[in-house]
């Protein structure tokens, strides 16, 4: 193998010139975590890629690979692929063909200033040693040349002033890959002073990718959007499942609780559909079994949909595609019209919250929708729930999922929450719209092929568990002071799981993950005492 | 797509590892699947979590929700940890010879 091109010197010509693999991130370019995971020597190593996943697909880009394009087999073949690219370039630029996004996408690519303020704000890029490849003005800048190139055309000086880019096949497989080296979490965004976009660039990118050349990440589409308009779930939960499931999670709630609750199904007139992200059901119940609660105590008439994609409001779309994203929104949009509810709950995801709450009903004139932190926050200071908030006498932090609160600004709902039930609960920094990213975004929190849980974890991961290490620095750091992390966001919890598994976080530093509404539960005087049960997180 | 061999058995694996035809699965399998999960050997423990997940497997196609295999297997999750270093989704459906978990779970 040849050696990695060196950091800071990659070029846009390198980009199109084949070669063994373009960056390389070393264990030693990354700042180091906080005590006790300091030290390089006992941190988990790095796995490479294997000869055979490089011998097989377009691996060429950096140390990992998630998307898995094979390689053409043939120089037409490539050629074709090129065509393809070129066409689906045109179509991105196109009104007919891009209504949804070509807007904001144009003013994204002719005003950025190249000033380079966003960058500082990219975590995958601070945590990477500030490798030029990860650099978000870096990739946003390929889509603009060829853009400039291909779409926009003009003089001689005009194309010399925009900068030339050669576009072949290598530049392809190589752009489609790095487009799964951003979470979308659009950090660099809020900090341009322009408001160009480098999270929507990338979804653009995926997009393209996506529709002409059916390249996508095989979760998202094939085991994600597809499966769940086929099946019912992203999870592969057919109805009879998660009606079971759930019949399993009504029964442990009452056990432990010794409220009995009841899920109720498919109730038409209804006041309330709620509508989790099923991943809920399979790993995290007691979120909800929660909900099922707390709208019982609150004597709220609600219903869960046993009907395709009714109970499971995933829309992965909004990380790759406008066709799938535009199915799975109006499927949602139907069932709440067909049940006559007056509005439909989101349960804490941050995905679907926004996917379902303010991007799909750009479609259609949708029924009302309330966001989990909102309907904690009204459910909280009702006064209809007896709280003890000495009941969560543990530190508590806040993880806030980039879609809920930078891209949506529901910010404040969940910290007035914590701040009236959690005395423990204090602040990451930065926090609220500036926060950090999981690490899991736009859908990783599931991706896990090759080596790409070592990437997601030690390179994208990073800021985010420092900033949680930090969170509880003032804490006896063992594993005797159990720590809350309340993340109101399945794919964030997927993703702060991991972190804690890849690191042995629970053993090491009593650190546990769980949503917000678990906290209000354990809370309440009606509940038998210690139902948040660290033996069960 | 890969072939994984060890010893004399030979089967289709995913990125991950993870069973392309689960229903080629057989105990030598579950063997050579560990190999990969660093779990020296499958003691009878091993065998419980294994089979109860093979069985619901067989009868609702999908993994089962992990409270419900701790509940129904008489294990806390800390010991399935214990047993499978990734964790029941990762590291036991794996050797159990299920395809890889899909969704946010």
């Amino acid at each position: 193998m040849g050696a990695p091109a060196k950091k800071k010197t990659l070029s846009f010509k390198d980009f199109s010139t084949p070669s063994t693999q373009l960056a390389h991130v070393a264990p030693e370019d990354m700042y180091p975590l906080p005590p006790p995971y300091h030290k390089l020597e006992e941190q988990p190593g790095f796995k490479q890629l294997t000869e055979q996943a490089r011998e097989t697909f377009e691996a060429t880009l950096d140390d990992t690979m998630v998307i898995n394009i094979p390689k053409p087999k043939s120089k037409e073949e490539e050629e074709r692929l090129v065509k393809k690219f070129i066409e689906g370039l045109e179509k991105l630029f196109s009104r007919e063909n891009n209504w949804t996004f070509l807007q904001p996408l144009t003013l994204s690519m002719e005003h950025c200033a190249r000033c380079q303020t966003c960058v500082e704000d990219c975590p995958i890029y601070e945590a990477s040693g500030y490798n030029e490849l990860y650099r978000p003005t870096y990739r946003a800048e390929i889509l603009r040349r060829l853009y400039f190139k291909y779409i926009k055309g003009g003089s001689w000086w005009k194309k010399f002033n925009n900068g030339d880019i050669e576009l072949n096949w290598t530049l392809i497989a190589r752009l489609a890959e790095l487009s799964y080296r951003c979470t979308l979490c659009r950090r660099c965004a809020q900090s341009c002073p322009i408001g160009v976009d480098n999270g929507m660039i990338t979804r653009e990118i995926r997009k393209l990718m996506s529709s002409e050349l059916g390249i996508a990440a095989k979760d998202l589409h094939e085991k994600g959007t597809v499966q769940q308009l086929e099946v019912g779930s992203s999870t592969g939960m057919n109805s009879i499942v998660v009606k079971d499931n759930c019949e399993f999670i009504d029964e442990d709630m009452e056990d432990r609780t010794g409220i009995k609750v009841e899920t109720v199904w498919d109730k038409e007139g209804a006041d309330v559909l709620l509508i989790h992200n099923a991943g809920e059901f399979l790993a995290w119940p007691d979120n909800p079994g929660c909900f099922a609660l707390i709208l019982q105590e609150l004597g709220i008439s609600w219903t869960l949909s046993s009907e395709v994609a009714g109970y499971d409001g995933v829309n992965y779309g909004l990380f790759y595609e406008d066709v799938q994203l535009g199915r799975v929104a109006m499927r949602h949009y139907e069932i709440a019209k067909k049940l006559r509810v007056k509005k439909i709950l989101m349960g804490e995801c941050g995905h679907l919250t926004k996917a379902m709450g303010v991007i799909g009903d750009r479609l259609t004139q949708a029924t009302p929708r309330e966001n989990a932190m909102a309907f904690l926050e009204e459910a909280v200071f009702s006064g209809k729930l007896d709280l003890d908030p000495s009941r969560n006498n543990f530190p508590v932090t806040l993880h806030d999922p980039c879609n809920m609160v930078r891209s949506m600004g529901i910010v404040e709902p969940q910290r007035k929450v914590l701040r009236y039930i959690a005395p423990g609960f204090r602040e990451m920094h930065p926090h609220g719209v500036r926060n950090y990213c999981c690490g899991g975004g736009s859908g990783w929190a599931i991706m896990s092929q090759n080596n790409f849980t070592d990437w997601r974890i030690q390179v994208s991961g990073r800021k985010k568990f420092e900033q949680i290490l930090n969170a509880f620095a003032d804490e006896p750091q063992g594993p005797e002071q159990p720590k809350y992390v309340c993340a109101p966001c399945s794919n964030c919890k997927g993703q702060i799981r991991d972190l804690f598994d890849y690191y042995g976080a629970k053993e090491k530093s009593g650190l546990y993950y769980a949503g917000l509404i678990e906290l209000v539960v354990n809370a309440m005087k009606n509940v038998k005492e210690g139902f948040i049960d660290w033996e069960l997180l | 797509m890969a072939t994984f061999e060890w010893e004399d058995v030979k089967i289709e694996v995913d990125e991950d590892g993870f069973m392309e035809e689960p229903d080629v699965w057989n105990e030598k399998v579950a063997l050579a699947l560990a190999s990969t999960e660093a779990v020296d050997e499958l003691t009878e423990d091993h065998w419980k979590v294994v089979n109860y997940l093979r069985d619901y497997y067989k009868q609702f196609g999908i993994a089962p929700m992990i409270r419900k295999l701790c509940k129904q297997s008489g294990f806390t999750l800390k010991e399935i940890y214990d047993m499978f270093p990734s964790g029941p989704a990762k590291g036991a459906c794996k050797v159990a010879g299920l395809p890889k978990p899909t969704g946010c779970v």
